[in-house]
């Protein structure tokens, strides 16, 4: 249940008859009831300090193939959304699982050949997120054409690769394996530095220290602070 | 009541070891040498059925698969496959039905029928004509028995001879049951009660008295009292021939391109679909066959994930001829113009089962358009849906099950798989292992004994084409001296026996390589080399 309790005095104060829409929503996030505004596509919940969820419309270019854009597809098919895969030959279908990716929500297409981009635009407009490995830079008039089908039909593009135009770039800025030695172990987790680069809103450049994989198979926050709070 | 079933005399057509013959029969191994070598049928690693030449080794129902092997270890184990039996055993009750009508099949390998009294000219000539049919259509053990009774001619049957016919007389079913072992009684926990009582015939049990049964046993009990007495009073419940719901359409004159067959069927699709729909039923899986020169030139089984509408079914025969023609060039297609196309429900359900997907729910519409454009610009099994199943390698642990096919033939990936890796997956799985070249400190390429012992810590590697382990955004670059990467760490072997690559099984080991450059590498060294198997990323 919510915790209203916050809220209460808000409705006795009578001159308040408005609830400020920040204010409910902080005291929504606060009870852990964030609600998803529904121009989002969802994400982990490790990656919202990064991106917030994926704006409707929007491509983003994931830098290198690998765990990330396999994480975003976790969080959107785990959420009930829609997703497709078009061009990754490569994709690690037990890794996306153990992410948390629903596997029946997935429509792959992994050898489009030269009809990629006729592809994307047929399955932009049925489901809500689309990941694509483009043969090579995509950019000018294919790529706004791609981006305007997107808008009109909400849905988002993650584009693996580089996309001419991209309102957010991600990559992965430093990397380290745990688990594995020198002839012992194996690999258990993934320390990651992921960070965001935008356009627009998104201008200012951020990044996270994240578990991608962490040691129990999720993405999680991997700062500093928490892991000292850890232990 | 001595014939429960106003006089009429029962025939039951008994084929043994029915899951064995089924499987074979699959095989095409119809011949009767075939027959003779071992061969046993498994369900969770015990033997639920064997041929004579198993049981002559020693082998035994309910025996695990180890201890069948080691009695006879050129045994040769089918998986149990419940289906398959009762497909095999489809034309068998065709066969005999062509015969004499009202065909009851009991289970695969066991079916009963009235028997046909003086048509055939006596009983026992009816059985001889039966078995002949059967050894036309490839069933060389075949057992016939008829009696008074159902029971009491499937005893008969199982005391008959390959293709040979028993005849029970009219009346005599208690007489030719008196002497039978309780064990016959298809019911072990009743079998092992009474043959603790003392009974050790059907002759005894019956010998109680009938009341004393009803009230010892209950009407269970009184059942099988009744059983043994011969007066089984079951009826048979003969089967109705299915009725005809196929379509088809004929071409006059026949089409020579897909985009006018495609055009043409959409009635006969309609049809199909309305006609099943009138039974209340909905078509899951259907065969599609095409006729050029009266001859069937094509034919396939198509499975829809939720059910066929018309539209479903047009695009089936498009994608299925479009196929074909274009591989004109290899043996058997269509080559000539068609002349006919035919629908066969293959699998129908009762449209309740499918209310969800009819009222909303189920596959999104919107997400099926789609996927049906994608198809037909890149063909059916371009657009595919992941799966896990159970393997050693990585490239082993994934499936793609073509969009709209129900995944059949997974690897369950709940058993343990000795040599496989522990999680995390990787995130990358290359089609096709690249070639790689692992060195230890001094330059020298590291290598894997039988034992599994590394002769050398691995200390550098580098990929004969740079750009492959770069992957798409590898701009970053390998870091070490031409092309060389230092390991900062590594884990494994793993050792395993598998089919690698290309080359039937060979022994390869695989480890896990973390780069200077932070990415992390699952590699493998084979007979032939090293090869980078998948990227961890």
């Amino acid at each position: 249940m919510i915790d209203l309790t916050p809220l209460e005095h808000v409705f006795d104060d009578e001159r308040v008859t408005v609830l400020r829409r920040d204010q409910a929503e902080a005291v929504l996030a606060r009870a852990g009831f964030a609600a998803q505004p529904v121009e989002l596509v969802a994400v982990l919940p490790a990656l919202r300090t990064l991106l917030g969820g994926l704006r409707r419309g929007q491509v983003v270019a994931v830098e290198g193939a690998g765990v990330l854009p396999l994480a975003l597809l976790a969080g959107a098919t785990a959420a009930g959304t829609w997703s497709a895969v078009v061009g990754l030959s490569e994709f690690g279908v037990l890794a996306a699982a153990d992410l948390g990716a629903d596997l029946g929500r997935v429509v792959l297409v992994d050898d489009p050949g030269d009809q990629w981009a006729e592809v994307v635009a047929v399955l932009l407009t049925a489901v809500e997120l689309v990941l694509v490995q483009p043969p090579g830079q995509v950019g000018g008039q294919l790529a706004r054409r791609l981006v305007a089908l997107a808008r009109r039909h909400g849905s988002a593009l993650v584009c693996v690769g580089d996309w001419e135009g991209a309102q957010t770039r991600l990559r992965v800025a430093s990397s380290l394996w745990v688990g594995a030695g020198q002839g012992d172990g194996h690999l258990r987790g993934r320390r990651v530095r992921v960070e965001a680069a935008g356009r627009g809103s998104g201008a200012r450049p951020r990044s996270a220290w994240l578990w991608l994989p962490g040691p129990d198979g999720t993405v999680s926050g991997a700062d500093l602070e928490a892991l000292e709070a850890a232990g | 009541m001595s014939t429960g079933q106003g006089g009429r005399r029962v025939l039951v057509v008994w084929c043994p070891d029915w899951p064995v013959v089924a499987a074979m029969a699959e095989d095409g191994d119809t011949k009767p040498d075939a027959v003779t070598a071992p061969a046993a049928v498994l369900a969770a690693n015990t033997v639920v059925a064997c041929n004579e030449a198993a049981r002559s080794e020693g082998v035994r129902r309910g025996m695990r698969r180890r201890d069948a092997q080691s009695r006879c270890p050129e045994l040769r184990l089918i998986e149990n496959n419940p289906d398959r039996d009762a497909r095999a055993f489809e034309p068998v009750v065709v066969a005999v039905e062509e015969l004499r009508p009202g065909v009851a099949p009991l289970r695969p390998g066991l079916l009963a029928v009235h028997a046909p009294g003086r048509f055939y000219g006596g009983e026992g000539s009816a059985g001889a004509l039966i078995a002949e049919q059967l050894v036309r259509t490839g069933v060389w053990d075949c057992r016939i028995g008829i009696a008074d009774d159902l029971f009491t001619a499937e005893q008969a049957a199982r005391q008959a001879h390959p293709q040979d016919t028993v005849v029970v007389e009219a009346g005599g079913s208690a007489a030719f049951l008196r002497e039978l072992p309780v064990s016959v009684i298809d019911d072990a926990e009743v079998a092992g009660l009474l043959r603790r009582l003392g009974l050790r015939t059907l002759g005894d049990f019956a010998q109680l008295d009938g009341g004393d049964v009803q009230a010892r046993f209950g009407g269970y009990g009184a059942k099988i009292h009744r059983l043994a007495r011969g007066e089984d009073d079951s009826r048979l419940g003969a089967r109705t021939p299915p009725p005809d719901l196929e379509c088809q359409i004929r071409f006059e004159p026949p089409l020579d391109t897909v985009e006018a067959i495609s055009f043409s069927v959409r009635r006969t699709a309609e049809r199909f679909v309305t006609q099943l729909a009138a039974r209340g039923l909905v078509c899951t899986e259907v065969l599609i066959e095409a006729e050029c020169d009266h001859e069937i030139a094509s034919s396939r089984v198509w499975a829809h994930s939720r059910w066929f509408g018309a539209a479903d079914l047009v695009d089936r025969v498009h994608w299925q001829l479009r196929g074909q023609l274009r591989s004109t060039s290899g043996g058997m297609g269509v080559s000539a113009p068609v002349e006919l196309v035919r629908f066969v429900p293959d699998t129908v359900e009762p449209t309740a089962a499918h209310a969800a997907g009819l009222w909303g729910g189920g596959t999104d519409e919107r997400v099926e358009r789609a996927v049906a454009r994608v198809q037909g610009m890149l063909g059916h099994q371009a657009v595919t849906v992941p799966a896990v199943q159970g393997g050693r390698s990585p490239g082993d642990r994934q499936a793609f099950v073509p969009w709209g096919e129900r995944p059949v033939g997974l690897r369950p990936a709940e058993l343990p798989w000795p040599g496989s890796l522990p999680p995390p997956a990787p995130a990358r799985i290359y089609t096709e292992p690249r070639p790689v070249a692992v060195v230890d400190q001094r330059g020298r390429l590291v290598w894997v004994s039988e034992r599994g012992v590394v002769s050398a810590p691995p200390a550098r590697f580098r990929t004969s084409d740079d750009g492959g382990t770069g992957g798409t955004g590898g701009s970053r670059g390998s870091g070490g001296s031409r092309g060389w990467q230092p390991i900062t760490a590594w884990a494994g072997p793993w050792p395993v026996e598998e089919l690698w690559w290309e080359n039937p099984a060979s022994w390869v080991a695989r480890f896990q390589i973390v780069g200077v450059d932070g990415r992390a590498w699952l590699m493998t060294c084979a007979d032939d080399g090293w090869y980078i198997e998948a990227a961890y990323d």
